[in-house]
């Protein structure tokens, strides 16, 4: 066997994917973010667009410059990266007609119509897995497609909402807040990944194509590190706690906090015994090992507000970088600097790992896109840019004829 | 599950996973290979007891079988090597410096089984200024920049409170490790993946670093104010801590939100516009603050939805664990925890020919399934097991039957 370690350009055929094709009629972000993994891994992913406006992350920024606002937006152009794009109308005779075809080729399905949806448009679960036995088709739709909720509209607080997860960000005593942008989608691409890739193995075994019905509230629900077990096992609910950690039931704990520094904010994650040793040797004030007031995570916990003014008067005069060289290197704590966009561009460990690669758009210009969080020996995956949209419906459709 | 640990079914069944992750990023990642019938086992030290009363352990460790094993005893390594030559895959999430000083690096894994897959989940990655450098999810997420787009005021971060960079790395392992496994099939050879805990927030804030590259991007809103949505956030209802999500995507949603309203001071034409809602943000939130703050939560969510509005209720752990679309949809699981009785989990997201629920097994007893694994899995004699669990390199549960006892 070749030595695969040799090779220096990654190309498609010796990815994982090479010969799957994908049909995405999925939009925005959940979808699209499943595909992007399939692409990158390998695999031919036609994006069909709705004419004429197509998918609609197009219209939501943030906005690259540009002179075509529609081909500039960072959101369809992150999650939309190495797809080709196809202009096809499925709401139309003709149009669903070109998407069976392709569909009966395809190895993948990605879409997200929802139960009203595919009311209004008479779309059956079984439309194209009857075509093709071997095609694994994943739908993601917030709530799923049976069930009290399965009509509803939902958009990402709505989802963190009802998920469990607005109610633990933010102030106890203020309006609790939403993770940025669209976290719940991004959650439930990763995991629409997860499941075409298991949905594969199988078929690569049984023959057997699957229709896979997702929904993001669940997504959500696994997702949780432990709200739910505080109440089933403590009977304690888990509640906010701003820049703080939870001060009640059996995961109270002081040293998971953010604190200002000379220069922004440091989040902190000492939780352990022996980080609680390390926090207060590195606080100088090793005398709180011994003080019964605080001889315990609990009782900790609920002087978190006194703990922290000893860090902050600690922070007085150093930035969030000497802070965090100090706390991991000298005492070994789980510390790091609270960085904004601009710095975490240009974080070296981040550059090392080669997270962030230039990429040239026609009409949006150059820009760094965020590559994968694992790095692999043998697999290189692609990293190319987002089509215009319908830049390849005669290349593909084209071939239909 | 049968008590030897054959899966019947799951579309994972056949694979072997060797599982010394620990916390939560690693296990929960592992959980779903278990969910899906691999044979997952699990290697714990021993002589670090297992914190099972808070539940989340047990949560996480369902469909496992757990092999008490010391690796800095050399005999203990013989048996991680020999488990190495009959498995698919190897995951971990120490420290980089601990797997290459047990030499139980990957290349020394490989001399083992070629086709072994294994997959590091350190904090930082396992090369780079930072890679011996602790990480947790909260921390994670800080350098990745989540906390500087949350937040009520321009110069005050947030947290997420839910120390996010743990299952965005633990799912981001899965799908490198099936392709990975994939293409051991199509091309042979293993591979080595590195997961670092804290770029898996980076990925999900993607389109704000491709702006922020661009000089393209600045933070407009704060709260949960949004930019094309208005009006948008969580308005306090009835009851002490009990909030309704509103968010209004387009005029039509207002005109139903109007409606189900019904406040005189909505009916103004400027409104019927996203411009013109936006800019009397404020006064349109104290009117829906207003409406709101004597109705139940759940009410609301049913009558905007009814009519078109998108809405939740901001669901606390128990009114999750309760929720009616989630019951109606079997979504959860119970399992039986033994000396804490039959408690509710969630049950598994991804879709698909998992094993049947009614087969799942609870968390396994540290080392109770030593005996199994190294006897039926790996072929040692009784003498051996008693002579491993003598000089403590392996941890069996409980005192071993003596030969005349078994059978």
């Amino acid at each position: 066997m070749q030595d695969r370690h040799s090779q220096n350009e990654q190309t498609a055929e010796n990815l994982p994917l090479r010969g799957i094709k994908v049909v995405e009629a999925a939009q925005g972000v959940a979808g699209p973010f499943c595909g992007r993994f399939l692409a990158a891994l390998g695999a031919k992913v036609i994006k069909v667009e709705r004419p004429p406006e197509g998918d609609w992350s197009r219209k939501i920024g943030p906005f690259l410059p540009g002179n075509v606002r529609s081909e500039c937006s960072a959101l369809y152009l992150y999650n939309n990266m190495g797809k080709e794009s196809v202009l096809l109308d499925w709401e139309t005779e003709s149009g669903m007609s070109a998407l069976e075809t392709l569909v009966s080729s395809a190895d993948i399905l990605i879409e997200d119509w929802d139960r009203a949806y595919r009311e209004e448009i008479g779309l059956t679960t079984d439309r194209f897995t009857s075509l093709n036995s071997e095609l694994i088709e994943i739908c993601t739709t917030p709530f799923g497609l049976t069930g009290p909720y399965s009509r509803w509209k939902s958009t990402p607080i709505v989802q963190l909402a009802l998920g469990g997860y607005l109610y633990l960000t933010g102030n106890s005593s203020e309006e609790p807040l939403m993770l940025p942008g669209h976290q719940p989608d991004y959650l439930t691409g990763l995991n629409a990944h997860n499941a075409v890739q298991i949905a594969l193995w199988e078929r690569a075994r049984s023959g057997r194509g699957q229709f896979l019905e997702m929904s993001m509230m669940e997504n959500l629900g696994v997702l949780h590190q432990f709200t739910f077990e505080m109440e089933t096992y403590s009977g304690v609910v888990r509640n906010r706690n701003g820049l703080q950690w939870n001060k009640v039931g059996p995961f109270a704990s002081y040293g998971i906090t953010t604190l200002p520094c000379d220069d922004g904010y440091v989040a902190f994650g000492a939780s352990t015994e022996d980080q609680w040793e390390r926090l207060c040797a590195m606080l100088g004030r090793e005398d709180l090992l011994d003080d019964p007031e605080f001889d315990t995570r609990l009782k900790r916990s609920q002087k978190s507000d006194t703990l922290d003014s000893l860090i902050t008067d600690w922070m007085k005069g150093k930035t969030r970088q000497e802070v965090f060289l100090e706390g991991s290197e000298k005492w070994f704590l789980p510390v790091a600097p609270v960085l904004n966009l601009n710095e975490v561009l240009r974080d070296p460990q981040f550059v090392q790992r080669n997270l962030f690669q230039p990429l040239s758009h026609p009409e949006a210009g150059e820009a760094l896109y965020p590559t994968f969080p694992f790095a692999m020996s043998e697999i290189k995956p692609i990293v190319a840019r987002a089509p215009l949209l319908g830049e390849h419906t005669s290349d593909v459709l084209g071939g239909l004829a | 599950m049968n008590k030897s640990g054959y899966v019947e079914g799951g579309s994972l069944s056949g694979l072997r996973v060797l599982d010394l992750t620990r916390v939560w990023a690693g296990p929960l990642a592992t959980r779903i290979f278990g969910d899906f019938g691999a044979q997952i086992i699990k290697i714990s030290d021993p002589r670090t007891p297992v914190a099972n009363t808070n539940g989340v352990n047990n949560k996480l460790n369902r469909n496992k079988l757990s092999l008490g094993l010391r690796l800095d005893k050399d005999s203990g390594k013989g048996i991680f090597r020999d488990l190495v030559a009959i498995s698919d895959v190897v995951i971990e999430n120490f420290r980089p410096r601990v797997m290459r000083n047990l030499s139980l690096a990957y290349d020394q894994l490989k001399a083992i089984n070629h086709d072994i897959v294994m997959c590091s989940m350190p904090g930082f990655g396992m090369e780079g200024p930072y890679s011996e450098y602790p990480a947790y999810g909260t921390t994670a997420e800080a350098i990745a920049g989540v906390p500087s787009l949350i937040g009520y005021e321009p110069s005050v971060p947030m947290p997420t409170g839910i120390a996010y960079g743990d299952p965005i790395s633990g799912l981001h392992a899965i799908g490198a490790v099936l392709a990975s496994l994939r293409n051991r099939d199509i091309a042979g050879g293993g591979q080595f993946i590195d997961v670092a805990l804290a770029a898996g927030p980076v990925i999900t804030i993607g389109e704000f670093l491709v702006a922020s590259s661009a000089d393209s991007y600045e933070r407009e809103v704060y709260g949960n104010k949004h930019t094309h949505q208005s009006p948008h956030g969580a308005y306090k209802a009835a009851g002490d801590d009990n909030w309704i999500a509103i968010s209004v995507t387009n005029d039509q949603e207002w005109m139903s939100l109007r409606s189900v309203a019904d406040d005189d001071r909505l009916s103004d034409p400027r409104f019927f516009e996203f411009e013109g809602r936006k800019q009397n943000e404020k006064l349109i939130d104290q009117v829906i603050s207003e409406w709101v703050a004597n109705r139940e939560a759940v009410d609301l969510m049913n009558l905007l939805q009814n009519a078109g509005v998108p809405a939740g209720r901001v669901a606390n752990s128990r009114q999750f664990l309760n929720d009616p679309h989630l019951a109606a949809r079997d979504f959860f699981v119970w399992l039986d925890e033994q000396e804490f009785g039959p408690k509710q989990y969630e049950g598994q997201s991804i879709p698909g020919n998992y094993v049947d629920k009614s087969n799942w097994e609870p968390s396994h007893q540290m080392g109770q399934d030593s005996r199994y694994i190294l006897e039926d899995i790996l072929g040692y004699s009784d003498e051996q097991c008693h002579s491993l669990a003598s000089e403590g390199s392996v941890a069996f549960n409980r005192e071993l039957p003596t030969s005349d006892q078994r059978d």
